[in-house]
This record gives C-alpha cells, structure tokens and sequence, in this order.
C-alpha cells in the first residue's frame, strides 16, 4: 500500500505543474488570431501527425545520436582539461583568458566559422555541440579540482598517494558533486545546440525540421516542436539522474553518515 | 680559515648576481595573474597571426590578426551611419541589454532557486517543469517575441533572461542540495530560524555553485545578447555583425567577433575578482593564495 | 553587515539599469497626432535589393507622403512576415515565394509594390547558379549532386530545382543544403558543395574566381518580380490612404533607383558592408514599378509543384 501511494504521489509530483501551466496556455491562446502564437489545441492536434511518423526516424534519432556523440566528446575534453587546468595556478591563470574568449563567441558567429574548418556534415554539427557542452563541464570541473579539501591533499601527501590512484580515488572524487553539476547544464545546453548546428548546411534533424517549420511559417508544427524538444530535455535529464545516482552514490552515503546519531 | 682566493671570488661571484638569478625572475612574472593571462593571450594572438600568413588556415577566410585589429581600428573610427551605428554606440547598446538581462536572471535565479532548494516538496513539484523548459533553446520563441514586442531592445533581453536564469538556477539548486549535514543538525539544534539557517547553513555551502552559475550566465548572456541582436536585429555589436557578415566583410566581422571575445574575457576577470572577494574563506581560493 | 550592504548595492544597480534599458526604445507606434508625418516601422534585411527605400528615404519621397520611414534591419522573411502581420512593421520587404508560403499558412499579407525584379538579362543577371568543376556544364549535370541554397523552401531553392528541370535534369535528386550567401564561396572552394546559387553581392565574388554562371532568375523568367513591399490586409483595411502614400512614394523610389544606379551603388556602402570595388561593379537587380503578376502565377506553380506546400498559393489573394 505505502509503495502505492509513493509511486501515485511522485506521478503527481511529476505532473501537477505541467498539467496546470498547459491548461493556462491552452485558455489564454484559445482565442489567439496571431498565426505566430496558435491556440494550444491545434498545436497538440498537429504533434502526433507531425512527430510520430517517419520523422522520428529519420530526424529524431540522427539529432540525438550527434548530441550523444558531442556530449560525450565534452565530457572527456572537459574533465581530462578540467583536472589539467584546476591542478596547477599558473595554467589557470595562463589560459583562462584564452578559454574566456572563445567561450564569448556566439554560436551564430562561430557557424560559418567551423563549417570553413570541418566542412558542412555531421562532424561540424558534432562540434558546434562541444563547443558549447564543453564549457559548463569545464568551469565545473576546474573550480571542483580547486576546491578540494586541503586536509585531504595534505593526507595524500603524507601518505605518498600519487600519480593515477591520487586522481582517481581523490582528485576525481572529490570534484565529482561539481563535475556532475557541470554534466547536468551541459546537457541542456547541448540539446539546445543540437538545434542551433542543425539550421543551416543540413538535410535532416530536429533543427532542420523546426527551420523548414519556421520558413514555410508552419507555426502549429514549430510549436508542436517546441513541446518534443521540452518532452526530449526531461527524458534525459530522468536518465542522467539514474546515472548520477550511481556515479555520486558514495558522496550521498558519506553525506548520510556525516549525520551523526546523536 | 678563508678559502683559497680563486674559490672565493668565484663563489662571491655566483652570490652577487642574486637579483638578475633566473628562478627569481620566473617567478615574479609567475605570480601576477595580470602577466599570466596576457601571456596567454599574446600566444593566442601570435598564432593566429602566423597560420593566415603562413597558409594552414586560408587568409580570405581567416584573416590574419594584424588585419583584424587594423579593421577594428578602422571601425572605432568610423561614425554614425543610417543603419551602421559606430562601434561604439552599439557597444553602448549590447552592454545595457546584457548587463540588465543578466541582472534580472541571477538575482532571480538565486531568490527562485534557494526558496525551491531549501523546500523538498518545491524541488519535487518543479523539477518535471524546469526539465522541460531548460532545453528549449530561445530561437523557437524569436518569432511569437518579435510579434508580441517588437524589434527593439525588449525581446532580446527576454530571451537572454530566459537562457541565463537556467543557469544560474541549476547551479543554485545543486549548492542547497549539497549541504554539510553537520552544519545543517547543528543549525537546528541551535534552533535557528529559517532566514538564519539560509545565511549561516545554506549559502555558505551553495556560494561556491553559485559563483561558478554567475561566472557560466555572464557568458551565456553576452552570448544570446549578441545572438538576439543577429537575428532580431536588436541595435548592438551583434547587428553590426549580421549586417557585416551579409555585406562579405570578413576583417570587420572578425573585428567585431574580437570585440565581443574581450568583453568575455574582461567580464570574466571581474567575476574571477568577486569570486576572490566573495569566497575568501573557501578552500580554492585559500588554497592558491598559500601556494 | 557586509552581505545587507552588498545585497542593497546589487538591487540598487539592477534597478537603475533597468530604467536605463528600459527608457528610450524603438516601439512600434500608431500614427501620429494629425497635421503630423506618420510614423512607419518597415521591416527589411540588408541587402543591394533594398536599395531604393533607402534612396527613396534620402530623397525625401516619404517626407513628401508626410511619412516618416522607420527601417528595421531583419535576417529574412521568416522574421518579417510574422512582424508585419501582428502589426510590430507596417510594411515589409520579402522575397515573393514567402509571401505567398506565408498568405496560405495563415498570415493575412497583401503585396503593394514591386519590391525587385531581375536584371532583365538571363546571361547576366544580379543572381547565378555557380559551378566549379568544369565538366559541369549545363544545369542537368547537376542532377544528383548537391546545391547550396541561402534557405530552404525560398526563391533560390525554386530557381535550382526548375533551372535543373527545364534542362532536363531530375530536380528531386538534387540535394539542396541551406549556407548562407556569405559563407557560399568558400562551400564552394572546398567541394563541400557541387553548385552554389548566389545573388550579388556573393555573385561577384563568385565570379571574380573564373567559375562558371549556368542560369539565373532571369533565365527562368527575365520579367520574374523577385521580391515584394508588404503590408498587412489589416493595415490595408484601417488605413488605406497610409497604405496608398506608402505606395506612391515606394514607387516613386523604385523608379528614381532604375534611373541613378551610380547614387545606388553609393547609398548600398552606406547600410551594408558590402567593400567599394563589388559596389561599383555587381549586376544591379531590376525595379519596375508594377508587379509582374504572371510571374507570380509561376512562382506559384513551382511552390507546390516541388512540395513546399500541398496547396497552391491563391495569388489574387495578396494582390486584390
């Protein structure tokens, strides 16, 4: 029974907000005359059509299998550059300015520029994605390598532990709550990305779609869209959650035993 | 008893030139944060100079830096124009919209984010919603904004409100969650009050997250600040760019992405510098000060 | 003490920033007390094809229509269009496809005026199908391989797919990918892309590296009205006589910048980047002052002929 009632109470947890926020959108654009802003109700008329035929082969699935190429990609530059970086003062102070400027660059300038370097296929729209995962990843993982507990590193050191088994048991671990938080925001970012890479020099995706939508002003379908978009960010984010469950389960058991009894 | 007169000279010879000793030097130089970063910089820039000039990258594309600041220049000095505003002035326009929009986004972040962190059954009731909003980029609503307010500064600034207030949440959200149970039991067994428990227990631990979601939303601002001003056509240094971009300006364009890379890394310092002042306490900025 | 006196500085700039941003912008606005010029947002992106409102503007032609013009920069039709159907620009530049596109989806559009035609001469014409290899010689060639267009669904994909049609090519196997016309040149240097189809001022730099120009706008149709001035039907109700002046003096633009291309080629240097040489030597696009209405009707055909819609555009509907 109690399992029941859990389960029944982390649905409604889980729906409760979005149920009201769209029964608000649905009754303030029923009466929309804007082509820009369509009622709700055709919207949501259009999705299954649009979303559930040969789209989602043969758009869906490409977008999300170059976001998980590029988000991977990130995580990998991020963290090993992360560890570089936050370790030593002086490459910090070095090459942050460097990393700052490049991280300014909007997406929209840095376009062209990549399409110049890696040409117009699947390879620049991966990289279009790093450039963006990589940064959240990045700055996280720096300032979680620098704010390691000094009791520790000086235990390390009395203890001679060093070179890998330092950074794995240690180094990596103990920037892990912040790494992981760099992970979550990358993976927004990186949908978003997803999007932006696919809007010029493609033939298929997400992004290409929602600017066929845009350019034919198919509002219903860009909207319809939108909702997918929406629906894909917390699919992830449910199982980035399972991941980091595992991956953080020490940080949460050493939390819980910080609780002392008394 | 003196050492034989050869070795004494040449001993107080390798003591005299302490002041000129090479380690020394290094490490004057390798202190200052200023040098340093110039130093990386300087690299960057040379770099870029060379691979144009020396054909890796194709100059017609890739101008050379000399060429970009020699663009820039010109550009600096160029006035007003019916539908080119100086670099300036549209400088001028880009800091307001970003500087406002990261404003509003963090100090709303924050607030929304401590009161949902400190709060479970918000944090549970909230999470599907803010999953779901997160990763809808801002292009999608370009088109409903453009009807709804226009061109000017105002939709520009809602959608860098929009994808910066993200960031900072998030950031806030995994602070508050990761706080020292010790301090938090203490806390209540001191019974303190929640305004207290949020400026002794809370912030303390969610600061650094905070500073870092400061630090990522300052660039994500500028960011869709340059972005909305490209393709809303907001006045600002990001329409300067569409309209050189369109017009085959490759030196202009480039000048102007310059510009918009040193805003990053100025505002970056600044953050850098507050961060220092904020979290003097913490670890990683004790930590690097000892060394 | 120190966070409450950190707490208040921050609110303190926020706030004052904030009546800065806030004060002094660029609004759309109704009309004007009587007696004064009226005030008009257009919306327009910044390219040659504009040029003439802007000349018009110079001129005074507006001022003559007791119009004050406000021009807004935009980066295409899918911007603009929405804009001037919910009323944030009175009037509007685009190209004729999206007008169309854009009427049958929903958006209540009508055409007032020509906004520019072709050069009038198919073999050299403001626009080119550009090709690099030299044994692509004809546009049939092209069957099959891949073509870079500014957008999908616009004027330039249905250039390619009929120039690639009427030669006797397969027009569905092209692959048509979106670059913008700036970045055209190097696509192309670079093979990422077999075709490219240009317009000025992209078109002389194509040019200027000794390829090929296989056809045009101009080959399909030399009288083909490539683009159009907008308004809403809105407007066209409320207000016809604004819409009427609007009209007289776009008119009176278009054909003062048919008759003065040098004064042309100077007021483009001064709303886009575009650097001197190309200026004084790109193919100028043609400005009649009527639109060509049979080339709408073409326009038309080709939009649902090659899927862009599933109905075809009603042309009397943005012209009536």
């Amino acid at each position: 029974m109690r399992a029941v009632l859990s389960a029944l109470r982390r649905v409604v947890a889980l729906l409760a907000l979005p149920v009201i926020l769209l029964l608000v959108w649905w009754f303030a654009s029923a009466d929309s005359r804007t082509p820009a802003m369509p009622p709700l109700k055709r919207i949501l008329g259009v999705l299954p059509d649009t979303w559930f035929g040969e789209r989602l082969t043969g758009d869906v699935l490409p977008s999300l299998i170059r976001l998980t190429e590029g988000y991977v990609a990130a995580l990998v530059i991020g963290i090993v550059a992360g560890v570089a970086i936050g370790s030593s003062r002086r490459v910090r102070l070095v090459v942050e300015p460097v990393l700052e400027f490049l991280r300014a660059i909007p997406p929209p300038a840095l376009v062209p520029i990549l399409f110049l370097i890696a040409g117009i296929g699947d390879t620049t729209k991966i990289l279009v994605i790093i450039a963006g995962c990589v940064w959240p990843i990045l700055l996280n993982t720096v300032e979680g390598v620098r704010g390691v507990d000094p009791v520790l590193v000086d235990t390390c050191r009395t203890y001679r532990v060093g070179g890998l088994l330092r950074l794995r048991t240690f180094v990596l671990r103990s920037a892990s709550p912040q790494i992981v938080t760099g992970a979550r925001q990358a993976l927004s970012v990186g949908i978003i990305l997803m999007v932006i890479s696919e809007l010029k020099a493609s033939t298929d995706g997400l992004g290409y779609t929602f600017e066929q939508f845009q350019t034919r002003f198919q509002y219903p379908q860009m909207w319809s869209g939108v909702l997918i978009l929406g629906l894909i960010g917390v699919v992830l984010s449910v199982l980035f959650r399972l991941v980091e469950s595992r991956v953080l389960a020490w940080h949460r058991g050493q939390r819980a035993a910080e609780r002392t009894p008394l | 008893m003196s050492p034989s007169r050869t070795s004494l000279s040449r001993d107080t010879f390798l003591n005299r030139g302490t002041f000129l000793k090479r380690g020394m030097f290094l490490s004057r130089v390798g202190d200052s944060p200023a040098l340093l970063g110039l130093l990386g910089l300087g690299v960057f820039a040379a770099l870029l100079e060379i691979l144009p000039r020396a054909g890796v990258l194709n100059p017609e594309y890739f101008p050379p830096t000399s060429r970009i600041i020699g663009a820039l220049w010109q550009e600096l000095g160029r006035p007003d124009q019916p539908f080119k505003p100086s670099l300036l002035s549209a400088l001028g326009d880009t800091l307001v919209t970003w500087l406002t929009g990261l404003a509003i986004a963090v100090s709303a972040g924050v607030v929304v984010g401590v009161i949902i962190g400190a709060v479970p059954l918000l944090r549970e009731f909230t999470a599907s919603t803010i999953e779901f909003l997160r990763p809808i980029p801002s292009v999608a609503l370009i088109p409903g904004l453009i009807v709804l307010l226009g061109v000017g500064r105002e939709p520009t600034l809602v959608i860098v409100v929009y994808a910066s207030f993200w960031q900072v949440l998030v950031q806030v959200l995994y602070g508050v969650a990761d706080v020292d149970p010790v301090a938090r039991d203490t806390a209540r067994s001191y019974h303190l009050g929640p305004l207290r428990r949020v400026r002794y227990v809370i912030w303390p631990t969610a600061l650094p997250y905070v500073m870092t979601g400061i630090r990522l939303a300052t660039t994500v601002a500028l960011i869709v600040t340059i972005t909305g001003e490209m393709v809303i056509g907001t006045p600002g240094l990001g329409d300067n760019l569409f309209v050189a971009y369109t017009g085959g300006d490759v030196p202009v364009m480039y000048a102007l992405i310059l510009v918009t890379g040193l805003i990053g890394v100025v505002a970056n310092s600044i953050t850098r510098a507050g961060e220092r002042i904020v979290l003097r306490w913490h670890p990683s900025v004790r930590g690097e000060v000892a060394v | 003490m120190r966070m409450r006196r950190l707490a208040a500085l921050f609110v303190g700039v926020t706030l004052v920033i904030s009546a800065a941003a806030c004060g002094g912008d660029d609004s759309p606005t109704a009309p004007a007390t009587p007696g004064g010029p009226d005030t008009v947002n257009v919306g327009v992106i910044p390219i040659v094809d504009v040029a003439p409102i802007f000349l018009g503007e110079a001129k005074g032609f507006f001022a003559e229509e007791n119009i004050d013009v406000n021009l807004d920069t935009a980066a295409g039709g899918a911007a603009i269009l929405p804009g001037v159907d919910g009323g944030t620009f009175q009037f509007g530049f685009s190209n004729a496809p999206s007008v169309l596109i854009a009427q049958t989806n929903g958006l209540g559009i009508k055409a007032i005026a020509s906004g520019n035609s072709t050069a009038g001469d198919p073999d050299n014409d403001f626009s080119g199908l550009v090709v690099k290899d030299p044994s692509i010689t004809r546009p049939a060639d092209l069957a099959g391989k891949k073509v870079a267009a500014n957008t999908q669904g616009g004027i330039v994909e249905l250039a390619i797919r009929e120039l690639v049609d009427r030669d006797g090519g397969d027009p569905n196997s092209l692959e048509i990918v979106a670059i913008g016309f700036p970045d055209m040149v190097a696509a192309l240097e670079n093979d990422q892309v077999d075709a490219i189809f240009a317009v000025e001022p992209t078109l002389s730099a194509a040019k200027a590296k000794g390829w090929k120009v296989l056809g045009s706008f101009a080959t399909i149709d030399p009288d083909m009205t490539v683009a159009l001035y907008v308004t809403s039907s809105r407007l066209a109700e409320e207000n016809p006589d604004l819409v009427a002046r609007f009209t007289r003096a776009i008119k009176k633009s278009l054909e003062y910048a048919q008759s003065h291309p040098d004064e042309v080629r100077e007021i483009v240097g001064t709303y886009t980047n575009v650097p001197a040489e190309v200026r004084a030597n790109m193919t100028l696009p043609g400005w009649p002052t009527e639109i060509d209405s049979g080339s709408l009707d073409t326009l038309a055909d080709l939009i649902v002929k090659y899927g862009i819609t599933d109905t075809r555009p009603d042309v009397s509907a943005i012209l009536s």
